[in-house]
């Protein structure tokens, strides 16, 4: 539990909350035949969520900052080369195809994983690709995004 | 006789060959997620639900729906048995209902009985399947003829009612929890009206008018979730892993854990109907029970056999009783069961009081497939056990690249769209922060699946009472559900402002 955590998630909730309120403002108050309108549901609950993000601001003043956890740090360094390589993946998969981005990005992650074992990592990696591939585009008759055009393909 | 008669229409339905293969592939890979650490059950289902969409793609759709069901129902179930392996030899629970396995599971295997625990955990888990199923098709018919007589009012007071439940128990602060219940049911406002088909909060983008997919956000903060916390914490074991020798229990052990199995199986059953108290509380209690009734309690932490079989019972048990308010009432209790709805609503099947009326191949299908699926598990679990074992050597640097190349490959199978290949990776981090301060993920996805229910039940009570908000305390069963529903919330905080210690439900 980290105070400083739970104040800003606390003040972000508080936005949110707010901004569906306003946003639920501009949403017709009646539907046809019925005086009951499709903004009421959004205009309630985020008033809900002011008071409960108000409610959890007050309740941050009142417990004990935890002592930090003597545990090993938080390997931020691998988790963001995953993470930036994953959404590479996701924005490059239409343009790249699915064996192209997710061999790369199988090689890429398990080289941040774990460096060494090339050969392993490279088998794996275009075993995986190229067998969910064939799986379900050839086997299952669904649609993914193929080898790009200028592979000559 | 009704439900024998159904029953045996459920068998039909789950012994067609493909349904077969369906629920072997499903606990399958439930016995594999539970095995493999960093992925629990509520993970495994939610990484499963796209792929499975993709699967069974071809089949007419209240087929697909059966066979998607019963596999991922599977996995639920599955990934209970497995749970156990890791527990016993590795001295770390593969998901959370494990936890107590561990205190007499590891000591067990340090004196080189870790065979004869896992097989006890195994044919204990089968015992409790199969009695949750027993109770499940004997309550589901009754509850769900209660059920079909609720009105509008009562049907949005339960579903609070659900949701309280689900909140009230989960995580460490009820506070943060509600916020989670508030924020998904907000979220599931995003999209079209389905009312007066008025968009809301769209910003005039079209990906936004469908709403935000269930799919993505569940695969996001589950699956995603907890990959990003392996990567950040390093959440690897490196501990020793124990010899299996011997398998086949004893006569002496089997009398031994007999009367743990059953007192298990009802605790579990039991505390799995209730909604929000979840598989890893039943375990905490059957062990408790067990350890109180024991002639030599001082045995319990150093090896006892009752401390294995009994919360292994008590969690399959309860895996199975968390499916009765969700098939027959739409109230999804845990997690992995609000995963579950999500799934079956995908598939354009509402769970709840007319899904036995309306679907009866589904509803029966997957009772029967549950009792098939159990039989595959004992079968596999015994002789295989040693198999299983040797998956929890593999190294987490292939698995988790992989575990989100899946997530992605899923969601993209389904959706077609990279705006959701991206909304999943948002997710997943924000789910990974928000999980890691105590901000509870499954009433945010619950609130995302009853949302439109709710939405809908409340905005048709409130037309019959012209706007009149009395309608859901005059109505006296509504009245009822919302008295519950406000006590399951307070109780615990009057309880915890009094000093008395309460149990939460940690799992998702």
């Amino acid at each position: 539990m980290s105070k400083a955590f739970d104040r800003y998630a606390s003040l972000l909730f508080l936005v949110l909350g707010a901004a569906f309120v306003i946003g639920s403002g501009n949403i017709s108050a009646s539907a046809y035949g019925s005086n009951v309108g499709p903004n009421i549901f959004p205009l309630g609950l985020g008033s809900l969520l002011i008071v409960l993000s108000l409610r959890l601001f007050y309740e941050t003043f009142k417990y004990k900052q935890e002592e930090k956890k003597s545990g090993p740090a938080l390997d931020y360094k691998r988790f963001l080369i995953v993470l930036v390589a994953a959404l590479l993946y996701a924005l490059l998969l239409e343009e790249i195809g699915y064996v192209v981005s997710t061999f790369l990005f199988l090689l890429v992650g398990f080289q941040t994983m774990q460096k060494g074992k090339w050969l392993s990592s490279v088998l794996i990696s275009g075993g995986f690709s190229f067998g969910v591939y064939f799986l379900y585009v050839n086997v299952l008759d669904g649609t993914l995004p193929g080898l790009p055009t200028w592979l000559g393909f | 006789m009704d439900a024998f008669h159904y029953l045996l229409g459920g068998f039909a339905t789950a012994m067609q060959w493909q349904n077969l293969i369906f629920a072997f592939v499903g606990v399958l890979i439930g016995t594999v997620v539970g095995v493999l650490p960093g992925i629990g059950p509520i993970s495994g289902v939610a990484l499963l639900i796209p792929v499975t969409a993709s699967l069974t793609g071809g089949l007419p759709p209240e087929d697909a729906a059966t066979s998607a069901i019963i596999l991922l129902a599977g996995v639920y179930y599955g990934a209970m048995y497995g749970g156990s392996t890791t527990s016993i030899l590795l001295n770390t629970p593969g998901e959370s209902s494990s936890v107590v396995t561990v205190l007499d599971g590891y000591p067990m295997a340090k004196q080189g009985r870790a065979g004869v625990a896992l097989a006890i955990a195994a044919i204990g888990s089968f015992v409790a399947g199969i009695v949750s199923l027993i109770g499940l098709v004997f309550l589901a018919e009754p509850l769900s003829n209660v059920a079909l007589k609720l009105s509008p009012a009562d049907e949005f007071s339960l579903m609070i009612l659900g949701l309280c439940a689900l909140s009230g128990l989960a995580g460490k602060s009820v506070t943060k929890a509600l916020i989670m219940t508030v924020f998904g049911l907000l979220l599931a406002t995003i999209g079209m009206d389905n009312v007066s088909g008025v968009a809301r909060f769209t910003f005039d983008m079209p990906e936004l008018y469908s709403g935000l997919e269930f799919l993505t956000i569940a695969v996001g903060v589950f699956a995603l979730g907890e990959v990003f916390k392996t990567i950040l914490e390093k959440d690897v074991n490196d501990g020793e892993i124990a010899k299996i020798s011997r398998i086949l229990p004893t006569k002496q052990d089997l009398k031994e854990s007999a009367g743990p199995i059953i007192r298990g199986s009802l605790v579990g059953f039991f505390k799995g109907i209730v909604p929000g108290s979840g598989a890893t509380l039943a375990s905490f209690l059957a062990y408790l029970l067990e350890k109180k009734i024991s002639k030599n309690p001082e045995k319990f932490g150093k090896g006892a056999i009752a401390g294995v079989a009994a919360p292994e019972s008590a969690n399959n048990a309860a895996s199975g009783g968390a499916m009765i308010p969700l098939l027959t009432l739409g109230i999804p209790g845990t997690g992995t069961t609000a995963v579950l709805m999500g799934a079956l609503i995908m598939y354009n099947v509402q769970p709840g009081p007319l899904l036995f009326d309306e679907h009866p191949s589904i509803a029966w299908g997957l009772i029967a497939s549950m009792f098939i699926g159990n039989l595959m598990l004992l079968i596999l679990n015994m002789p295989l056990v040693k198999v299983f074992a040797k998956l929890i050597e593999t190294p987490p640097k292939y698995l988790i690249p992989m575990i989100v190349a899946i997530s992605i490959f899923g969601v993209y199978a389904v959706r077609v769209s990279v705006f959701d290949l991206v909304l999943l990776l948002i997710c997943g981090v924000v789910g990974y922060f928000l999980a890691k301060n105590d901000f509870p993920m499954a009433p945010l996805v619950l609130g995302l699946v009853l949302g439109p229910m709710i939405e809908n039940n409340l905005r048709r009570a409130l037309t019959t009472s012209n706007g009149d908000f009395s309608i859901f305390i005059e109505k006296p069963v509504s009245l009822i559900f919302l008295i519950i529903a406000v006590l399951w919330i307070t109780v615990p905080l009057i309880m915890k402002m009094r000093g008395k210690k309460v149990v939460v439900n940690v799992e998702g």
